[in-house]
């Protein structure tokens, strides 16, 4: 069996969209352009959800805009993942992860970018501020849902069986 | 004598070799195929691989050498006793069977010797003896076990099995197979290779076998390298088998079984290694490997990114390659045999994916035909003798009184010489 895909694929037709890549909407308290949304499941879940399966496939074929927010969802879980150990306590994930959220990143149409082969690139200043804001805020909240998902049984230590996903990469790739 | 003392079934596998006599429920020894011979030149390590493929030859010449000295010939080890004396100085181990095929005859036929006088203890020229050989074996290769066999051990009667149609034989103690027939489809896993094999009555459609690169041993180490990556206290080969064996099972869907582990933290399995003096214990945590490991037969490319088609793709192309009136057949009754096919729920996973690629063909071909189409059976057949199915399948074959009509017997032999086995005598049980 091939790796999964996101159910999202047939609706981010009405996104809004960067490029190729939609501006989901995602349950959050983080400011940002993301609309509110009452989805019970949304963008992220499916991130958190999919990043196990996911993480131990190298080929993945983008069937639609919504497979672009899962890739970068799920590279971003993994760089996050590498950014803790099994002794980071959750207070410190937290700080750790917050700066990673907000530090400087690359974006789709940066030379730095991995994945621009399957990325347009924003097409002038206003959308490509517009895509890094989205991010911004996808990656604070995707964030804060792995923390507490990390340490949902003991909150001085991580899952273990997540933190050793860290070494997987997904298509062969890390943000 | 011969006509009443049970046969011997001698089952040489690439890893193990199963011995025992016909009518028996299981092997009396089950031990690998492996033999420990003096090193011919002292100082060589014994984990050096002496006795190569291209060595062979050179080998077996010093051995006739030393033979006609004295008893250096006599100064060997098989089974488990071969891999401990190989541990110390002076003994090199080598397997004489590789892929399924015997490389080294001579190593080979000491290796018989000791399976009859040392563990069977019996008369060879008191028992008919029935022999497995993979698919696709080369006749001079049966020749050369008839001239053993005949020559060196006198035997009464000499029957070559093809190990897919033991594998059949032994599918009809399950419940589910209604009528005795030598047609199906065999999925053959032991450690280092998987073969789909399709037999038609009783005869192997050589063209249609493929094998894949997956089997036990890379389930193995995926489940090695799971639990060096989560940095277990102990990721040795061998604790890394006991979970394979102890805690694997197949899952229907991996998204679901990951959420199942989320809400059930009993699915955590926890193993425990002790060391041989029971001082020390070692607590082996056990995760997402349970269902992982044999996943990888249906998403071959979690282990490996080498080679990416499931297992069930292959068995649907194996039986389209094969003969059209025969396909039905080999659809209804795919059979499972050897070690690595003994995770819990592996059939019913294969079943179902075969099934949800034959039905997707029938209703593109009956959109394009506009008729209907009477429907293509699926059955996967597990059953308990799966793990030494071929070995129970000679056994059943073998104890039955039709069997010995079937033999080449030594009075053939003497009569016709080694060429006698050349011919395939179809067993056919009503």
């Amino acid at each position: 069996m091939p790796a999964y895909h996101s159910n999202f694929v047939g609706e981010d037709a009405d996104a809004r969209k960067i490029g190729n890549f939609p501006l989901l909407s995602f349950r959050t308290n983080y400011k940002g352009p993301s609309y509110p949304t009452t989805q019970e499941y949304d963008i992220i879940d499916e991130v958190l959800d999919l990043f196990r399966p996911n993480s131990f496939f190298k080929n993945f074929e983008v069937k639609g805009g919504a497979d672009r927010s899962l890739i970068y969802g799920i590279l971003y879980t993994s760089q996050a993942l590498n950014e803790i150990n099994k002794t980071t306590s959750q207070a410190s994930a937290i700080k750790a992860l917050n700066n990673l959220a907000l530090e400087d990143f690359s974006l789709p149409g940066d030379p730095s970018f991995p994945l621009n082969n399957v990325f347009t690139s924003p097409k002038d200043r206003v959308e490509y501020n517009l895509l890094k804001s989205y991010l911004n805020q996808f990656r604070q909240e995707l964030s804060a849902r792995l923390i507490a998902k990390l340490y949902q049984n003991d909150i001085h230590n991580p899952d273990k069986f997540w933190l050793a996903l860290s070494k997987r990469k997904f298509m062969n790739k890390s943000l | 004598m011969a006509s009443t003392n049970p046969a011997v079934i001698m089952g040489d596998g690439t890893g193990l070799t199963k011995l025992g006599f016909a009518g028996n429920d299981a092997p009396s020894f089950v031990f690998p195929t492996a033999i420990a011979s003096r090193s011919t030149t002292s100082g060589k390590s014994s984990a050096q691989p002496v006795f190569g493929g291209n060595a062979g030859s050179t080998t077996s010449a010093n051995n006739n050498l030393a033979s006609k000295r004295g008893m250096e010939d006599l100064d060997f080890y098989i089974g488990d006793e071969a891999l401990k004396a190989a541990n110390g100085p002076n003994y090199s181990l080598s397997y004489p069977i590789k892929h399924g095929q015997i490389e080294n005859w001579d190593h080979m036929e000491r290796f018989w010797e000791n399976s009859i006088f040392k563990y069977l203890r019996c008369e060879p020229e008191d028992h008919y003896f029935l022999m497995t050989e993979p698919p696709l074996n080369p006749p001079e290769n049966r020749e050369n076990v008839a001239e053993i066999m005949f020559e060196s051990f006198n035997c009464a009667g000499l029957y070559i099995a093809v190990q897919a149609v033991l594998a059949l034989a032994a599918s009809w103690t399950s419940s589910k197979v209604q009528d005795r027939s030598l047609t199906g489809t065999v999925i053959d896993s032991g450690d280092g290779v998987t073969h789909v094999i399709p037999v038609a009555e009783g005869y192997v459609i050589g063209s249609a076998i493929k094998n894949i690169p997956i089997a036990g041993r890379d389930i193995t180490m995926f489940i090695q390298q799971m639990l060096r990556e989560r940095g277990e206290l102990d990721s040795s080969l061998r604790t890394a088998e006991k979970i394979k064996q102890e805690f694997s099972y197949v899952c229907p869907d991996i998204v679901k079984e990951f959420r199942k582990f989320d809400n059930d933290s009993e699915k955590f399995a926890q193993f425990i290694v002790e060391n041989e003096s029971k001082t020390s214990k070692k607590i082996i945590d056990v995760g997402y490997e349970r269902f992982l490991a044999p996943e990888i037969f249906f998403s071959p490319e979690i282990a490996n990114s080498d080679f990416l088609t499931p297992l069930p793709v292959i068995v649907d192309q194996v039986i389209q390659q094969s003969p059209i009136d025969v396909r039905k057949g080999l659809y209804k009754n795919i059979v499972l045999s050897g070690g690595s096919t003994m995770f819990k729920d592996f059939g019913r996973r294969l079943q179902r994916d075969i099934r949800d690629i034959v039905k997707e063909r029938i209703t593109d071909s009956e959109k394009l035909s506009h008729a209907k189409s009477s429907g293509v059976d699926v059955n996967v057949i597990s059953h308990r003798r799966q793990r030494n199915a071929v070995w129970f399948g000679g056994s059943l074959l073998a104890q039955t009184s039709e069997f010995k009509a079937y033999c080449h017997t030594k009075a053939d032999y003497d009569e016709y010489g080694p060429n006698i086995v050349r011919n395939f005598s179809l067993f056919s049980v009503p």
